[in-house]
Parts: structure tokens; sequence; C-alpha cells
């Protein structure tokens, strides 16, 4: 079943998404769809069935922050599990992502351990609720 | 042109004042009294040297009195030094992270690619020339296939590692880009100095200002990676810290 999840990765940096897309790889997840904004992936949640979102707050565009309250407050992507995954680390930005509904946070850099044990544990909330 | 009273009320006073430097013979007194005739006659016959000479004095205190300069000054510029260390560092050290990866996996599979070598050689000669292959190939072969397999493991996991030690350029990208800023920012302000010294007329300075959308825009962006040295109490500690703080906020991540 876990090979079966859609991922969505959103962040400006094309390394950074290479590099995500190759952990989840490693994870087993081999559906990663990418896009560079959250201008280019609103349109790809709401046509897309995604089962995971995961993206970069610091975007030219829209930024990941404004992503995910899009996102929130859209009732087909409502429920959709958001990692932010960012170098903002700041105490008040993190409450912030928070209270705007985000389900985890890890920033960077980061290991391979903490972004599948942030995964594993949205999805078993995910499932228990 | 001035009506002919008003040009008789501006220069009379200096006219008569020369007059009497002259009649008087006294040198300095009509030095000074051309020279104030002159100042007059220039002022006024030039408004327009009038209007940019107030209008540069007056833009060169504001300049002054702007906050932001002395914040470029006391702050941003000596941040964005510490910033561009840290990406040098940063670069630094995830150079150094891979280089020490790949010494740990090349040893790997040459044993493996030497070890699998001999064995086919000596597989090889049984074949072609019906040589007895020693008892004990079955053995080694598969001893060298478990060793391979815990290799082969390794190597796995250093390249995972690899793959992220790549994340510094994400970083090191956040961080130039912000100084980026911070560089069009001063350019903006030395251009507006470099057209005060020139021409003493600010409207005609070239402006690089960004508009109050993009202003606002460059704010919900967000700070960039912590670096050291960088205002750092307003950031968290690590992910344990993270977490806390997420599970502290009323209602939890959703």
């Amino acid at each position: 079943m876990s090979n079966a999840m859609k991922f969505l990765v959103v962040d400006d940096f094309s390394t950074m998404r290479r590099i995500v897309k190759g952990l989840l790889n490693e994870l087993g997840y081999s559906d990663v769809t990418e896009a560079d904004d959250g201008n280019t992936a609103l349109p790809l949640l709401r046509n897309g069935s995604f089962d995971f979102l995961i993206t970069d707050w610091n975007m030219p565009g829209m930024p990941g922050l404004e992503l995910l309250k899009a996102v929130r407050g859209d009732p087909k992507l409502a429920k959709l599990p958001v990692l932010m995954l960012t170098a903002e680390a700041k105490r008040e930005q993190i409450v912030e992502a928070a209270q705007a509904g985000v389900s985890g946070y890890v920033i960077k850099p980061f290991t391979a351990a903490t972004l599948k044990e942030k995964i594993d544990k949205i999805l078993a909330s995910r499932a228990a609720a | 042109m001035p009506p002919d009273n008003t040009l008789s009320e501006r220069y009379r006073s200096h006219v008569d004042e020369l007059a009497s430097a002259l009649e008087a013979n006294d040198a300095v007194a009509f030095r000074g009294a051309f020279d104030r005739l002159r100042g007059e006659l220039n002022v006024e016959l030039n408004p327009e040297l009038k209007r940019i000479t107030v209008s540069a004095q007056d833009a060169l205190r504001r300049f002054r009195e702007q906050a932001r300069l002395e914040v470029l000054a006391d702050q941003e510029v000596p941040d964005a030094r510490r910033r561009l260390a840290h990406v040098v560092k940063l670069t630094e050290e995830a150079a150094h992270r891979t280089l020490d990866l790949v010494e740990q996996s090349s040893p790997l599979v040459d044993r493996m690619s030497n070890d699998a070598a001999s064995l086919l050689e000596e597989w090889g000669l049984h074949g072609s020339r019906q040589l007895a292959v020693s008892t004990l190939w079955p053995e080694r072969a598969c001893e060298n296939l478990e060793r391979s397999l815990r290799d082969a493991e390794l190597v796995r996991r250093y390249l995972s590692q690899m793959l992220l030690a790549q994340g510094y350029q994400d970083l090191s990208g956040q961080i130039i880009n912000a100084v980026i800023r911070l560089v069009i920012e001063l350019e903006t302000m030395l251009a507006q100095l470099v057209a005060l010294a020139d021409s003493g007329d600010t409207r005609r300075m070239p402006v690089l200002k960004l508009d109050a959308a993009a202003e606002e825009a460059l704010q919900s962006r967000g700070a960039g990676p912590k670096v050291p040295g960088v205002a750092e109490s307003v950031y968290v500690d690590g992910q344990d810290d993270i977490d806390a703080l997420l599970a502290s906020v009323a209602g939890g991540p959703r």
C-alpha cells in the first residue's frame, strides 16, 4: 500500500527536490511528483489526487505557508497530510505553521531517519483518526 | 521677467552699497558688496539653482536621517559577512563529507570486484582446462557472496548519505540570495548618493526601489537558514525543540 502513495514535493531548489525524491524512493515510495513553487503546486494538487505533500517555505511565487493555507482552505484538499521541510527555523514561524494546520515540520539540514520518522508518524495518526 | 519695481527692490540696496564703497574708495567693502550682488543675481536669475540647492540640502538631511542606513551599516552588512562565511563553511563541509563517503566506498567496491574476479578466474580455469576446481571453491564463493552482500549494503548507505550531503546547495543558495537582495539595496543607496553629488537634484535619481507589492512578497518569503552569530535567539535548537513547539501549539499538528 505504501508503494502506491502519491507524493508531491515542492521546493524552488531543484537539488533539494532530487534529494527528497531520492530519499522517498529509498523508503519505498516510487510515485513522486515535483513542483518548483506553490503556484505550480496548487493546480497539480487540485487535479491530482495526491496522498502526501512535502513543501519548502521560502519560495519566490507562493511561499510554503501560503500553499499550506490554500490547501487547508480548500474543502477538497483540507485533510491532505502536509509536511514542511525547510530551513526556516524561527520559533514564531513554526508556531505560525502549526496554527495554519501543518501536519509535521522538519528543518534543514535533516537526516533520512528524521524524514522517515515524521512521515510514518503523520501516516500513523491519519490511520488512527 | 520680474517687473521693474521688483528688480529695483531687490538690487537697490546692493547697488547703493556698491556705489558707496566705490565713492569711499573702500576696496574691501566694494568686493563684499560685489559678491553679495552677484550672489543675489545668481539666485534670482536662476530659480532652478535655488530650488536645487534647497532640494539637495533637504535630500541630504533626509538621507542622513534614514534609519535604514544605520541598520544597514550596523547590522545587515556585518550579518552579510557572517552569512557568506557560513556559506563557505557549508560548501567545504559538504565537499569533505562527500569525499569521505567516496573514500569509504571505493575499497569496498574494489574488494567486491577483486574477490569476484579471482573466484571467476579459478572457475574459468576449471572450465577451460578441465582442471579440478579446489574443493573449497563453493565455500569460498558463498563467503564471498555474503561479504559482497554486506559491502553492497554499506555502499548503498554511503550513497544515501552522499545524496543528503548535497543539501548544502539549497541552504547556501538561500543565504546567497538574501545577500544579493542586500547588495541591490546598497546599490540603490549608492546610486542616490552619487546622483546627489552630481546634480544635487534628487528627483532625477535612478530609483531601483522595489515597489510595495514586491517588498511585501519579500517579507513573506522567510528569513532563510540559521547562520551562526546572526540573531540566534529566535531560532529553535533542533528537531526535538520543534516537536515540542508543535505539540505545545493549541490543538497540535493536524
